[in-house]
């Protein structure tokens, strides 16, 4: 199984492994400041996400749910409130620790692909293994390993322009896999795709999380890609709903 | 892939632009460099062999104002001078040049080839010169350049002076820094003038550096509170004189440099901070994946003194070669003496490209440091 196999060479196995939630939020509040207003992102959202679910956030445009994935992924902080992912109040942790820990437990899917347009599909995937001390010879199994399971193990010399947006999608989802995260979190991944390519990268965060164990977090408001989730999540005016 | 390997790549994304900063700062490096250099060659005093023992005596009052004849005993008379030597130029005009550049000199042969050690004369034919009263020796530079020969005439329209001269060349002289002189005889100048009672300057050779300072001293002391007093100074002083009459060469080249730095270094900074606006979603993406901001700085560091060392590499070091290899003494007919861009000259140009390299990096880096992830996803690309 790939991902087993990307599991064995990455030190980043997870505290969270163990028992309970993975991510734990607790009256969390996202306050921004635009001018003299203060605008309430997230109000008192309180939240569990288990290990190896497939959690879909939805609701309309303003309601939270990009601010709440930012926050779990560690991108973001909090206004106030409680939030642990695998044990770990990320809140606490300072710049460059949040940095490391966001490469070794967090991989990234967005909505615009977002790849280093000189690079090749392999390169771009193997950028965050940059950051660790794999030789050259174990970062190309892993990186050969992450395009595989994605279906791209024959494009890897292509650069993203060479590619279609799907394939540039499926790249994205493998260079987010590459380096084992337990905590996988999409935002929007489907927004720029054609219906056969979505379901395509849909069908692969769906396996990820049934097959492989991995938490996968999606933000979306297609009802139709919120069906591949095991779970969904409602949120309105920063309040979860349902 | 490697971390410097992603550096190059991005370094070459927009190749045109790459290119462009890089010939920028090529462009104003090699000028920088062919401005110090012509500063160099203006302000740069003899260094010659005899240079540090030859004295120049001129009137107080000024260059154009001429010294008596008379006060040649007395000079000669003063303790540790080797010898005294007439030396008065003449400023004459040759052939049709609007411009005639060598200058001509009429001296005492005899003391001036005591003078002047550096000058190098063939024998046979400095005899021939001291013979003949009508005979000069030319400089080589300016033998080869007109393609004159022994034995030619060399005609000077008076410029300065009301009389033409017409001289035999009894030979050529070389070895000194700026072989492109004529010297004639004194006497002939003062048979031509009808009188002979004044000199431009007296020109001396102190029998020891240790001797100098207490010449100068002695000679301006022997004319002091008399109709003609001197200004004795060392040929060096002498020189950087004439530098002085053109003006504050140093101060203006420097501050033709600074502008060209000041500017190069605007068009670094904006250049630089182009390229990484127009990254930012992608820098985000990389402190998302777990890049810290250090890492971020060091790539955009790394790019920006990687193009202005390349752009130095080009620059300084093209003007290097290209006044390594042609030879500007022979194009500009002697004019340019030297030009040679020093290791000192070079090492400024290095410094200046790698200062450059790393404040054009300052600023975009901290607008990537000051810019959240949240934030920098939400740039347009």
């Amino acid at each position: 199984m790939p991902v087993q196999t990307v599991a064995e060479h990455t030190s980043s196995s997870a505290p969270g492994d163990a028992a309970g939630p993975i991510v734990s939020v607790r009256g969390l509040t996202k306050i921004y400041r635009q001018g003299d207003i203060n605008v309430t992102a997230l109000d008192n959202v309180t939240l569990d996400i288990q290990v190896g679910e497939f959690l879909v956030l939805m609701g309309p445009s303003g309601s939270g749910k990009s601010t709440l994935l930012h926050l779990i992924a560690g991108i973001d902080r909090p206004t106030s409130g409680e939030l642990r992912v695998q044990g770990i109040d990320i809140s606490r942790l300072s710049e460059s620790q949040l940095a490391d820990w966001r490469n070794q437990n967090v991989g990234f899917v967005f909505q615009s692909f977002n790849l280093v347009p000189v690079l090749t599909a392999f390169e771009n995937v193997e950028l965050p293994l940059l950051l660790t001390r794999l030789g050259r010879k174990e970062r190309r199994r892993l990186v050969t390993t992450a395009l595989d399971l994605v279906g791209l193990g024959d494009r890897q010399h292509h650069l993203p322009k060479q590619m279609s947006g799907g394939q540039e999608q499926r790249v994205a989802i493998a260079r987010a896999l590459v380096t084992d995260p337990s905590l996988v979190v999409a935002d929007e991944p489907t927004g720029n795709l054609d219906s056969h390519s979505a379901q395509e990268a849909l069908g692969i965060l769906q396996s990820l999380s049934r097959d492989h164990g991995k938490t996968v977090i999606m933000v979306t408001h297609d009802p139709k890609a919120a069906a591949f989730g095991s779970r969904q999540v409602h949120l309105e005016k920063g309040e979860l709903t349902a | 892939m490697t971390l410097p390997g992603f550096v190059i790549r991005n370094a070459f994304r927009n190749k045109r632009r790459a290119l462009l900063s890089t010939l920028s700062v090529a462009a104003s490096l090699f000028l920088l460099v062919t401005l110090q250099t012509f500063q160099r060659e203006f302000t740069l005093p003899p260094s010659d062999i005899g240079a540090s023992l030859r004295i120049a005596v001129r009137n107080k009052v000024s260059l154009g104002v001429p010294l008596p004849v008379r006060q040649r005993p007395i000079v000669e008379g003063i303790p540790g001078i080797a010898g005294v030597t007439p030396f008065t130029y003449f400023g004459g005009r040759f052939r049709d040049e609007a411009y005639t550049p060598f200058a001509q000199f009429a001296v005492d042969p005899v003391a001036f080839t005591n003078v002047f050690v550096d000058a190098r004369t063939p024998p046979d034919q400095l005899a021939a010169w001291m013979q003949d009263r009508r005979s000069c020796i030319v400089g080589k530079v300016t033998l080869e350049r007109y393609g004159l020969k022994i034995g030619d005439k060399l005609k000077l329209i008076g410029t300065f002076y009301p009389v033409d001269l017409d001289l035999n060349i009894a030979g050529y002289y070389s070895g000194t820094p700026d072989d492109r002189s004529v010297f004639f005889h004194h006497k002939h100048l003062d048979e031509m003038l009808g009188g002979g009672k004044t000199v431009g300057t007296w020109w001396v050779r102190a029998a020891s550096a240790e001797a100098a300072p207490g010449i100068i001293s002695a000679l301006n002391a022997a004319f002091a509170n008399t109709s003609a007093e001197v200004r004795a100074e060392t040929e060096s002083a002498f020189q950087m004189g004439f530098v002085s009459m053109w003006g504050n060469i140093k101060l203006l080249i420097g501050s033709i440099s600074s502008v060209v730095v000041f500017t190069l270094l605007l068009v670094a900074v904006s250049t630089m901070s182009m390229a990484i606006r127009e990254r930012f979603r992608e820098l985000a993406i990389l402190k998302a994946i777990g890049y810290r901001r250090r890492e971020l700085f060091s790539f955009i560091l790394a790019e920006s003194f990687g193009l202005a060392m390349v752009g130095a590499l080009v620059g300084a070091g093209g003007a290097y070669l290209a006044f390594s290899f042609i030879d500007l003494p022979k194009l500009t007919g002697g004019m340019l003496r030297q030009f040679e861009v020093t290791d000192r000259i070079l090492a400024m140009a290095f410094t200046i490209a790698a200062v450059l390299g790393v404040v054009a990096a300052i600023p975009p880096a901290l607008a990537v440091a000051r810019t959240s992830v949240v934030d920098g996803l939400k740039t347009l690309d």
